[in-house]
Protein backbone atom coordinates (compact mmCIF):
# COMPACT_ATOMS: atom_id res chain seq x y z
CA UNK A 1 0.00 0.00 0.00
CA UNK A 2 3.31 2.62 0.76
CA UNK A 3 6.09 2.02 1.23
CA UNK A 4 9.02 5.04 3.01
CA UNK A 5 12.32 4.33 2.89
CA UNK A 6 15.87 6.28 1.92
CA UNK A 7 17.08 6.72 -1.30
CA UNK A 8 21.10 6.98 -1.45
CA UNK A 9 22.36 10.02 -2.44
CA UNK A 10 24.46 10.86 -4.91
CA UNK A 11 28.54 9.91 -4.03
CA UNK A 12 29.46 13.59 -3.87
CA UNK A 13 27.10 14.64 -1.52
CA UNK A 14 27.27 11.87 0.60
CA UNK A 15 23.92 12.82 2.08
CA UNK A 16 21.54 10.58 2.91
CA UNK A 17 18.05 11.98 1.08
CA UNK A 18 14.57 10.07 2.13
CA UNK A 19 12.19 9.75 -0.61
CA UNK A 20 8.46 10.17 -0.88
CA UNK A 21 6.27 7.51 -0.03
CA UNK A 22 4.92 5.66 -2.87
CA UNK A 23 1.27 4.47 -2.53
CA UNK A 24 0.34 1.78 -4.69
CA UNK A 25 -2.99 0.97 -2.34
CA UNK A 26 -6.34 1.60 -4.33
CA UNK A 27 -8.74 4.05 -3.27
CA UNK A 28 -6.70 7.53 -3.09
CA UNK A 29 -8.92 8.77 -5.32
CA UNK A 30 -10.63 12.16 -5.73
CA UNK A 31 -13.67 9.58 -6.38
CA UNK A 32 -13.43 8.48 -2.60
CA UNK A 33 -12.89 11.58 -0.99
CA UNK A 34 -16.00 13.41 -3.16
CA UNK A 35 -18.14 10.34 -1.35
CA UNK A 36 -17.03 11.10 1.84
CA UNK A 37 -16.34 14.50 1.94
CA UNK A 38 -19.81 15.16 0.93
CA UNK A 39 -21.20 13.46 4.71
CA UNK A 40 -18.23 15.47 6.38
CA UNK A 41 -19.23 18.45 4.70
CA UNK A 42 -22.71 18.12 5.92
CA UNK A 43 -21.65 17.15 9.56
CA UNK A 44 -19.20 19.95 10.19
CA UNK A 45 -22.26 22.40 8.65
CA UNK A 46 -24.54 20.80 11.21
CA UNK A 47 -22.17 20.82 14.00
CA UNK A 48 -21.00 24.43 12.97
CA UNK A 49 -24.54 26.17 12.82
CA UNK A 50 -25.87 24.12 15.91
CA UNK A 51 -23.03 25.14 17.72
CA UNK A 52 -23.36 28.99 16.47
CA UNK A 53 -27.39 28.81 17.83
CA UNK A 54 -25.13 27.15 21.20
CA UNK A 55 -22.91 30.12 21.31
CA UNK A 56 -25.70 33.03 21.01
CA UNK A 57 -27.97 31.31 23.31
CA UNK A 58 -25.24 31.16 26.00
CA UNK A 59 -23.59 34.56 25.54
CA UNK A 60 -26.07 36.46 23.25
CA UNK A 61 -24.91 39.84 21.67
CA UNK A 62 -26.91 43.01 22.88
CA UNK A 63 -29.19 43.06 20.23
CA UNK A 64 -30.37 39.51 20.12
CA UNK A 65 -30.42 39.58 24.04
CA UNK A 66 -34.25 40.30 23.83
CA UNK A 67 -35.13 38.50 20.88
CA UNK A 68 -34.23 34.95 21.98
CA UNK A 69 -37.43 32.79 21.31
CA UNK A 70 -38.72 30.66 24.44
CA UNK A 71 -40.26 28.11 21.87
CA UNK A 72 -40.31 25.43 20.96
CA UNK A 73 -39.61 24.15 24.26
CA UNK A 74 -37.29 21.17 23.27
CA UNK A 75 -35.25 23.56 20.80
CA UNK A 76 -32.11 23.70 22.71
CA UNK A 77 -32.22 19.73 23.46
CA UNK A 78 -32.39 19.40 19.69
CA UNK A 79 -30.05 21.82 18.83
CA UNK A 80 -27.15 20.47 21.33
CA UNK A 81 -28.15 16.90 20.99
CA UNK A 82 -27.45 17.18 17.14
CA UNK A 83 -24.01 19.20 18.02
CA UNK A 84 -22.55 16.74 19.66
CA UNK A 85 -23.93 13.90 17.57
CA UNK A 86 -22.64 15.57 14.16
CA UNK A 87 -19.85 16.19 15.81
CA UNK A 88 -19.19 12.14 17.08
CA UNK A 89 -20.24 11.30 13.79
CA UNK A 90 -17.65 13.61 11.89
CA UNK A 91 -14.99 11.68 13.04
CA UNK A 92 -14.63 8.30 11.43
CA UNK A 93 -15.47 10.23 7.84
CA UNK A 94 -12.84 12.73 8.93
CA UNK A 95 -10.26 10.00 9.76
CA UNK A 96 -11.42 8.37 6.40
CA UNK A 97 -11.16 11.42 4.59
CA UNK A 98 -7.61 12.49 5.82
CA UNK A 99 -6.55 8.71 5.03
CA UNK A 100 -7.94 8.92 1.29
CA UNK A 101 -6.37 11.83 0.46
CA UNK A 102 -3.02 11.50 2.74
CA UNK A 103 -0.64 10.83 -0.37
CA UNK A 104 -1.15 14.28 -1.40
CA UNK A 105 0.93 15.61 1.70
CA UNK A 106 3.82 14.34 -0.22
CA UNK A 107 2.91 15.72 -3.47
CA UNK A 108 5.63 16.50 -5.85
CA UNK A 109 7.03 19.84 -6.04
CA UNK A 110 5.97 20.62 -3.13
CA UNK A 111 5.06 24.09 -4.14
CA UNK A 112 4.46 25.30 -7.51
CA UNK A 113 3.54 28.90 -7.10
CA UNK A 114 2.69 31.37 -4.58
CA UNK A 115 -1.25 30.32 -5.33
CA UNK A 116 -0.35 26.49 -4.61
CA UNK A 117 1.64 27.73 -1.35
CA UNK A 118 -1.70 29.46 -0.29
CA UNK A 119 -3.88 26.42 -1.15
CA UNK A 120 -1.42 24.25 0.65
CA UNK A 121 -1.52 26.67 3.62
CA UNK A 122 -5.31 26.26 3.73
CA UNK A 123 -5.25 22.73 3.75
CA UNK A 124 -3.33 22.82 6.79
CA UNK A 125 -5.28 25.09 8.59
CA UNK A 126 -8.19 23.01 7.81
CA UNK A 127 -6.81 19.69 8.58
CA UNK A 128 -5.63 21.18 11.70
CA UNK A 129 -9.19 23.04 12.48
CA UNK A 130 -10.73 19.63 11.74
CA UNK A 131 -8.98 17.63 13.64
CA UNK A 132 -8.91 20.34 16.81
CA UNK A 133 -12.55 20.69 17.01
CA UNK A 134 -14.25 17.12 17.17
CA UNK A 135 -11.24 16.32 19.51
CA UNK A 136 -11.45 19.32 22.09
CA UNK A 137 -15.29 18.78 21.87
CA UNK A 138 -14.91 15.48 22.98
CA UNK A 139 -12.94 15.33 25.52
CA UNK A 140 -15.37 18.42 27.21
CA UNK A 141 -18.08 16.01 27.14
CA UNK A 142 -15.66 13.97 29.36
CA UNK A 143 -15.02 16.81 31.26
CA UNK A 144 -11.24 16.19 30.56
CA UNK A 145 -9.25 19.29 30.02
CA UNK A 146 -5.50 18.60 29.07
CA UNK A 147 -4.63 21.79 27.39
CA UNK A 148 -3.77 25.36 29.17
CA UNK A 149 -5.81 27.51 27.30
CA UNK A 150 -9.91 28.24 28.12
CA UNK A 151 -12.00 25.78 25.96
CA UNK A 152 -15.59 27.72 24.91
CA UNK A 153 -13.62 30.50 23.17
CA UNK A 154 -10.96 28.73 21.33
CA UNK A 155 -13.46 25.91 20.38
CA UNK A 156 -15.47 28.80 18.83
CA UNK A 157 -12.55 30.87 17.44
CA UNK A 158 -11.18 27.64 15.79
CA UNK A 159 -14.98 26.67 14.69
CA UNK A 160 -14.92 29.79 12.30
CA UNK A 161 -11.25 28.89 10.70
CA UNK A 162 -12.67 25.64 9.78
CA UNK A 163 -15.60 26.70 8.22
CA UNK A 164 -14.15 29.48 6.61
CA UNK A 165 -11.26 27.07 5.30
CA UNK A 166 -14.00 24.76 3.99
CA UNK A 167 -15.49 26.34 2.02
CA UNK A 168 -12.10 27.58 0.27
CA UNK A 169 -11.73 24.22 -0.11
CA UNK A 170 -15.02 23.36 -2.11
CA UNK A 171 -14.58 26.34 -4.00
CA UNK A 172 -10.82 25.60 -4.93
CA UNK A 173 -11.66 21.78 -5.47
CA UNK A 174 -15.03 22.29 -7.26
CA UNK A 175 -14.18 21.21 -10.43
CA UNK A 176 -12.66 17.81 -9.36
CA UNK A 177 -15.22 17.55 -6.91
CA UNK A 178 -18.14 18.01 -9.79
CA UNK A 179 -15.83 15.79 -12.18
CA UNK A 180 -16.67 13.11 -9.47
CA UNK A 181 -19.63 13.53 -8.12
CA UNK A 182 -21.70 10.17 -9.04
CA UNK A 183 -20.51 7.11 -10.64
CA UNK A 184 -21.07 7.91 -13.91
CA UNK A 185 -19.67 11.66 -13.88
CA UNK A 186 -16.27 11.67 -15.97
CA UNK A 187 -13.87 11.48 -13.51
CA UNK A 188 -14.82 8.50 -11.76
CA UNK A 189 -15.28 6.26 -15.57
CA UNK A 190 -11.67 7.66 -16.02
CA UNK A 191 -10.63 5.47 -12.42
CA UNK A 192 -10.10 2.30 -12.92
CA UNK A 193 -13.24 0.25 -12.79
CA UNK A 194 -12.31 -2.41 -10.56
CA UNK A 195 -12.16 -0.02 -7.94
CA UNK A 196 -15.48 0.44 -7.40
CA UNK A 197 -16.44 -2.51 -5.54
CA UNK A 198 -13.69 -1.77 -2.96
CA UNK A 199 -14.96 1.71 -3.18
CA UNK A 200 -18.35 0.60 -2.50
CA UNK A 201 -16.98 -1.99 0.38
CA UNK A 202 -15.11 0.99 1.84
CA UNK A 203 -17.74 3.76 2.22
CA UNK A 204 -20.34 0.97 3.55
CA UNK A 205 -17.77 0.11 6.36
CA UNK A 206 -17.03 4.10 7.09
CA UNK A 207 -21.09 4.16 7.00
CA UNK A 208 -21.30 1.38 9.40
CA UNK A 209 -18.55 3.02 11.90
CA UNK A 210 -20.67 6.10 11.97
CA UNK A 211 -23.67 4.14 12.75
CA UNK A 212 -21.98 2.59 15.54
CA UNK A 213 -20.53 5.53 17.28
CA UNK A 214 -23.87 6.95 16.96
CA UNK A 215 -25.69 4.70 18.42
CA UNK A 216 -23.52 3.87 21.07
CA UNK A 217 -23.69 7.53 22.36
CA UNK A 218 -26.77 9.42 21.05
CA UNK A 219 -29.10 7.98 23.81
CA UNK A 220 -27.12 10.87 26.17
CA UNK A 221 -29.76 13.36 24.91
CA UNK A 222 -32.07 10.95 22.33
CA UNK A 223 -33.18 8.96 25.36
CA UNK A 224 -35.38 6.38 23.28
CA UNK A 225 -31.89 5.01 22.65
CA UNK A 226 -30.77 5.13 26.17
CA UNK A 227 -30.18 1.62 26.64
CA UNK A 228 -27.64 0.82 23.87
CA UNK A 229 -25.11 3.91 25.59
CA UNK A 230 -22.03 2.36 25.78
CA UNK A 231 -19.32 5.18 25.13
CA UNK A 232 -21.48 8.50 26.65
CA UNK A 233 -20.21 10.29 29.06
CA UNK A 234 -23.77 10.62 30.62
CA UNK A 235 -26.62 7.88 31.46
CA UNK A 236 -29.97 9.92 31.55
CA UNK A 237 -31.45 7.96 34.19
CA UNK A 238 -28.31 8.59 36.48
CA UNK A 239 -27.85 10.91 38.86
CA UNK A 240 -30.24 12.45 41.68
CA UNK A 241 -33.86 11.96 41.50
CA UNK A 242 -32.57 10.16 38.10
CA UNK A 243 -31.35 13.36 36.89
CA UNK A 244 -27.54 14.15 36.06
CA UNK A 245 -25.99 16.48 37.73
CA UNK A 246 -23.10 19.09 36.73
CA UNK A 247 -22.62 21.02 39.79
CA UNK A 248 -23.20 19.64 42.98
CA UNK A 249 -24.24 21.37 46.13
CA UNK A 250 -21.24 21.12 47.51
CA UNK A 251 -19.64 22.26 44.94
CA UNK A 252 -21.42 25.65 44.89
CA UNK A 253 -20.47 25.88 47.83
CA UNK A 254 -24.56 25.75 49.27
CA UNK A 255 -24.85 21.83 51.06
CA UNK A 256 -28.57 21.77 52.63
CA UNK A 257 -29.57 25.40 52.40
CA UNK A 258 -32.70 25.11 55.72
CA UNK A 259 -35.83 25.62 54.18
CA UNK A 260 -37.09 28.08 57.24
CA UNK A 261 -33.83 29.97 56.31
CA UNK A 262 -34.43 30.67 52.94
CA UNK A 263 -35.69 33.89 51.27
CA UNK A 264 -36.49 34.88 48.05
CA UNK A 265 -35.65 38.58 47.16
CA UNK A 266 -37.96 39.83 44.38
CA UNK A 267 -36.54 43.40 43.27
CA UNK A 268 -38.59 45.75 40.97
CA UNK A 269 -40.84 48.55 41.40
CA UNK A 270 -42.58 46.82 44.28
CA UNK A 271 -39.71 45.02 45.91
CA UNK A 272 -40.49 41.82 48.59
CA UNK A 273 -39.71 38.89 50.02
CA UNK A 274 -41.29 35.54 50.28
CA UNK A 275 -40.36 32.37 52.84
CA UNK A 276 -40.39 29.09 51.19
CA UNK A 277 -44.10 28.27 52.47
CA UNK A 278 -45.35 31.58 50.82
CA UNK A 279 -43.74 30.57 47.54
CA UNK A 280 -45.74 26.68 48.52
CA UNK A 281 -48.98 28.88 49.28
CA UNK A 282 -48.93 30.58 45.54
CA UNK A 283 -50.49 28.96 42.71
CA UNK A 284 -48.48 25.89 41.80
CA UNK A 285 -48.39 25.22 37.87
CA UNK A 286 -46.32 21.55 36.62
CA UNK A 287 -44.18 21.63 33.31
CA UNK A 288 -42.80 19.00 31.62
CA UNK A 289 -39.26 20.56 29.98
CA UNK A 290 -35.43 18.71 29.53
CA UNK A 291 -32.60 20.32 31.23
CA UNK A 292 -30.32 20.25 27.93
CA UNK A 293 -26.48 20.70 29.03
CA UNK A 294 -23.79 22.52 26.58
CA UNK A 295 -22.32 19.06 26.72
CA UNK A 296 -24.91 17.47 24.79
CA UNK A 297 -26.76 15.21 27.26
CA UNK A 298 -30.03 16.19 27.81
CA UNK A 299 -33.15 14.70 30.29
CA UNK A 300 -36.73 15.59 29.68
CA UNK A 301 -38.49 15.68 33.85
CA UNK A 302 -41.62 17.03 35.62
CA UNK A 303 -41.12 20.50 37.63
CA UNK A 304 -43.64 21.82 39.78
CA UNK A 305 -43.59 25.32 41.58
CA UNK A 306 -44.37 29.25 40.56
CA UNK A 307 -44.67 30.74 37.14
CA UNK A 308 -42.12 33.63 37.23
CA UNK A 309 -44.61 35.61 35.30
CA UNK A 310 -46.16 35.66 38.46
CA UNK A 311 -44.01 36.28 40.44
CA UNK A 312 -42.67 39.38 37.76
CA UNK A 313 -46.27 40.64 38.10
CA UNK A 314 -46.55 40.94 41.93
CA UNK A 315 -43.38 42.86 41.75
CA UNK A 316 -45.25 45.33 39.23
CA UNK A 317 -42.16 44.76 36.41
CA UNK A 318 -42.59 46.15 33.42
CA UNK A 319 -44.10 43.30 30.57
CA UNK A 320 -40.68 43.96 28.51
CA UNK A 321 -38.18 44.00 31.31
CA UNK A 322 -35.27 41.96 31.62
CA UNK A 323 -34.94 39.78 34.29
CA UNK A 324 -31.76 38.67 36.40
CA UNK A 325 -32.02 35.34 38.08
CA UNK A 326 -29.35 35.21 41.09
CA UNK A 327 -28.30 32.18 42.91
CA UNK A 328 -27.01 31.76 46.66
CA UNK A 329 -24.10 29.43 45.74
CA UNK A 330 -20.53 30.45 46.51
CA UNK A 331 -18.34 29.21 43.98
CA UNK A 332 -18.17 28.22 40.58
CA UNK A 333 -19.26 30.35 37.40
CA UNK A 334 -22.83 30.96 36.12
CA UNK A 335 -23.80 32.60 39.42
CA UNK A 336 -26.20 34.59 37.62
CA UNK A 337 -27.97 34.39 34.14
CA UNK A 338 -30.13 36.68 32.64
CA UNK A 339 -33.26 36.36 30.42
CA UNK A 340 -35.57 38.56 28.04
CA UNK A 341 -38.99 39.04 28.11
CA UNK A 342 -39.72 35.89 26.29
CA UNK A 343 -38.36 33.64 28.36
CA UNK A 344 -39.42 35.66 31.59
CA UNK A 345 -43.37 35.75 30.10
CA UNK A 346 -43.46 32.25 29.12
CA UNK A 347 -45.65 30.69 31.37
CA UNK A 348 -43.66 27.61 31.08
CA UNK A 349 -40.95 29.13 33.03
CA UNK A 350 -41.34 28.27 36.58
CA UNK A 351 -39.50 29.03 39.91
CA UNK A 352 -39.55 25.41 40.53
CA UNK A 353 -39.94 23.82 44.08
CA UNK A 354 -40.26 20.33 43.03
CA UNK A 355 -38.93 17.65 40.92
CA UNK A 356 -40.68 14.28 38.93
CA UNK A 357 -43.25 15.20 42.04
CA UNK A 358 -40.76 15.38 45.04
CA UNK A 359 -38.72 17.95 46.76
CA UNK A 360 -35.91 19.09 44.57
CA UNK A 361 -32.50 17.36 45.77
CA UNK A 362 -30.49 19.99 47.05
CA UNK A 363 -28.26 19.15 43.75
CA UNK A 364 -31.14 20.00 41.31
CA UNK A 365 -30.86 23.52 43.65
CA UNK A 366 -33.02 23.01 46.93
CA UNK A 367 -35.03 25.24 47.63
CA UNK A 368 -35.66 26.66 44.26
CA UNK A 369 -34.58 26.87 40.81
CA UNK A 370 -35.08 28.68 37.68
CA UNK A 371 -36.70 25.61 34.29
CA UNK A 372 -36.95 27.68 31.63
CA UNK A 373 -38.18 26.23 28.02
CA UNK A 374 -35.10 26.16 25.06
CA UNK A 375 -32.72 27.19 27.28
CA UNK A 376 -29.29 25.93 27.78
CA UNK A 377 -28.35 23.69 31.40
CA UNK A 378 -26.04 26.08 32.59
CA UNK A 379 -28.68 29.19 32.80
CA UNK A 380 -31.29 27.00 34.40
CA UNK A 381 -30.04 28.70 37.65
CA UNK A 382 -30.04 26.42 40.89
CA UNK A 383 -30.67 27.76 44.26
CA UNK A 384 -32.00 31.28 43.44
CA UNK A 385 -32.04 33.70 46.09
CA UNK A 386 -32.83 36.37 44.02
CA UNK A 387 -34.81 38.07 40.87
CA UNK A 388 -33.84 41.45 40.07
CA UNK A 389 -36.00 43.22 37.45
CA UNK A 390 -33.75 45.63 34.86
CA UNK A 391 -35.08 48.26 33.09
CA UNK B 1 -19.64 29.49 -12.38
CA UNK B 2 -15.97 30.85 -11.97
CA UNK B 3 -17.84 34.26 -10.55
CA UNK B 4 -19.72 31.48 -8.08
CA UNK B 5 -16.27 29.56 -7.76
CA UNK B 6 -14.04 33.18 -6.61
CA UNK B 7 -16.88 34.64 -4.44
CA UNK B 8 -16.96 31.38 -2.47
CA UNK B 9 -13.36 31.05 -1.98
CA UNK B 10 -13.53 35.38 -1.27
CA UNK B 11 -16.17 34.01 1.13
CA UNK B 12 -14.39 30.93 2.38
CA UNK B 13 -11.59 33.31 3.57
CA UNK B 14 -13.53 35.66 5.40
CA UNK B 15 -14.47 33.23 7.64
CA UNK B 16 -11.52 32.08 8.19
CA UNK B 17 -10.66 36.34 9.02
CA UNK B 18 -13.47 35.84 11.46
CA UNK B 19 -12.11 32.81 13.35
CA UNK B 20 -8.86 34.57 13.48
CA UNK B 21 -9.56 37.72 14.97
CA UNK B 22 -11.63 35.62 17.64
CA UNK B 23 -8.50 33.63 18.28
CA UNK B 24 -6.50 36.88 18.92
CA UNK B 25 -8.64 37.81 21.36
CA UNK B 26 -7.63 34.62 23.59
CA UNK B 27 -5.12 34.93 25.82
CA UNK B 28 -3.17 31.42 25.42
CA UNK B 29 -2.78 31.79 21.75
CA UNK B 30 0.59 30.46 21.45
CA UNK B 31 -0.72 27.28 23.25
CA UNK B 32 -3.79 27.60 20.53
CA UNK B 33 -1.09 27.25 17.80
CA UNK B 34 1.00 24.33 19.59
CA UNK B 35 -2.30 22.05 19.96
CA UNK B 36 -3.28 23.15 16.42
CA UNK B 37 -0.12 22.00 14.98
CA UNK B 38 0.25 19.32 17.48
CA UNK B 39 -2.84 17.70 15.98
CA UNK B 40 -1.71 17.84 12.20
CA UNK B 41 1.98 16.41 13.23
CA UNK B 42 0.18 13.59 15.40
CA UNK B 43 -1.89 12.98 12.45
CA UNK B 44 0.13 13.43 9.68
CA UNK B 45 3.37 11.55 11.54
CA UNK B 46 2.09 8.69 13.59
CA UNK B 47 -1.45 7.74 13.48
CA UNK B 48 -1.54 7.91 9.46
CA UNK B 49 1.32 5.76 8.99
CA UNK B 50 -0.14 3.21 11.22
CA UNK B 51 -3.26 2.98 9.64
CA UNK B 52 -1.80 2.53 5.98
CA UNK B 53 1.15 -0.31 7.83
CA UNK B 54 -2.12 -1.96 9.40
CA UNK B 55 -3.69 -1.78 5.76
CA UNK B 56 -0.69 -2.67 4.30
CA UNK B 57 -0.56 -5.95 6.10
CA UNK B 58 -4.69 -6.63 6.04
CA UNK B 59 -4.20 -6.73 1.78
CA UNK B 60 -0.47 -8.96 1.72
CA UNK B 61 -2.58 -11.12 3.78
CA UNK B 62 -5.35 -11.30 1.56
CA UNK B 63 -8.13 -9.79 3.52
CA UNK B 64 -10.39 -7.03 2.46
CA UNK B 65 -13.96 -6.48 2.58
CA UNK B 66 -15.36 -7.63 5.83
CA UNK B 67 -11.97 -7.82 8.10
CA UNK B 68 -11.19 -4.01 6.75
CA UNK B 69 -15.20 -3.16 7.68
CA UNK B 70 -14.52 -4.89 11.52
CA UNK B 71 -11.04 -2.71 11.88
CA UNK B 72 -12.75 0.38 10.92
CA UNK B 73 -15.60 -0.07 12.93
CA UNK B 74 -13.85 -1.03 16.27
CA UNK B 75 -11.18 1.46 15.61
CA UNK B 76 -13.68 4.39 15.37
CA UNK B 77 -15.73 3.03 18.52
CA UNK B 78 -12.06 2.98 20.33
CA UNK B 79 -11.34 6.57 19.47
CA UNK B 80 -14.74 7.84 20.48
CA UNK B 81 -14.45 5.91 23.78
CA UNK B 82 -10.22 7.13 24.58
CA UNK B 83 -11.87 10.35 26.16
CA UNK B 84 -14.39 8.26 28.95
CA UNK B 85 -11.32 5.09 28.95
CA UNK B 86 -8.85 7.27 29.57
CA UNK B 87 -9.99 10.57 31.65
CA UNK B 88 -7.79 10.50 34.58
CA UNK B 89 -8.74 12.27 38.21
CA UNK B 90 -11.76 12.66 40.41
CA UNK B 91 -14.87 12.94 38.73
CA UNK B 92 -17.13 16.17 39.56
CA UNK B 93 -19.58 13.96 40.77
CA UNK B 94 -21.18 10.76 40.51
CA UNK B 95 -23.60 11.09 37.82
CA UNK B 96 -20.38 12.15 35.56
CA UNK B 97 -19.22 8.83 33.91
CA UNK B 98 -20.96 6.43 35.61
CA UNK B 99 -20.36 3.57 33.28
CA UNK B 100 -18.44 0.88 33.41
CA UNK B 101 -16.25 1.87 30.04
CA UNK B 102 -13.50 -0.30 29.90
CA UNK B 103 -16.67 -3.27 30.13
CA UNK B 104 -18.26 -1.43 27.52
CA UNK B 105 -15.47 -1.36 25.23
CA UNK B 106 -14.66 -5.21 25.51
CA UNK B 107 -18.86 -5.50 24.73
CA UNK B 108 -18.33 -3.00 21.49
CA UNK B 109 -15.40 -5.00 20.58
CA UNK B 110 -17.14 -8.78 21.01
CA UNK B 111 -20.21 -7.58 19.20
CA UNK B 112 -18.15 -5.88 15.96
CA UNK B 113 -16.15 -9.47 15.87
CA UNK B 114 -19.12 -11.28 16.40
CA UNK B 115 -21.22 -9.67 13.65
CA UNK B 116 -18.24 -9.66 11.13
CA UNK B 117 -17.94 -13.48 11.67
CA UNK B 118 -21.91 -14.20 11.32
CA UNK B 119 -21.83 -12.33 7.89
CA UNK B 120 -18.84 -13.60 6.74
CA UNK B 121 -20.50 -17.42 7.57
CA UNK B 122 -23.31 -16.15 5.49
CA UNK B 123 -21.48 -15.03 2.82
CA UNK B 124 -19.66 -18.23 2.65
CA UNK B 125 -22.26 -20.49 2.78
CA UNK B 126 -24.52 -17.94 0.21
CA UNK B 127 -21.53 -19.16 -1.84
CA UNK B 128 -21.80 -22.57 -1.45
CA UNK B 129 -25.21 -22.85 -2.29
CA UNK B 130 -24.74 -21.05 -5.79
CA UNK B 131 -24.67 -24.21 -8.09
CA UNK B 132 -21.63 -24.18 -10.13
CA UNK B 133 -21.82 -23.03 -13.27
Amino acid sequence: MFRCGPATGGMESMKLRVSPPVFKGGLHDARTATSLGRWLGLAFTVCFLTGLVSHLMQHPPGWLADGLPSRPSWGYRLTQGLHVASGIAAIPLLLAKLWTVYPRLFARPALRSVRHALERLSVAVLVAGALFEPATGLLNTAQWYPWPFSFVPVHYAVAWLVVGALVLHVAVQAPEIRAHWSRRSPGTLALPASDGRDRRSLLAAVGAAVGAVTLTTVGQSFTPLKDLILFAPRDPDEGPQALPVNRTAAAAGVGRIPGEAYRLAVDGPRPYTLTLDDLRALPQHEVELPIACVEGWSRSAHWTGVRIADLLERAGAPPHARVRVVSLQLRGGYRVSEMGHRHARDPLTLLALRLNGAELHPDHGYPARLIAPNRPGVLQTKWVGRLEVLS
Amino acid sequence: MKVTRLLAGAAGAALMGVGVSLLLDVRDLTDVVVWLGGAVVLHDALIAPAVLLAGLVLVRGGLRGPVRAALIVAGSLTVVALPVLLRPGPRANSSVLPLDYPRNWLIALAAVAAVTALSTAARRRARRRRPPS
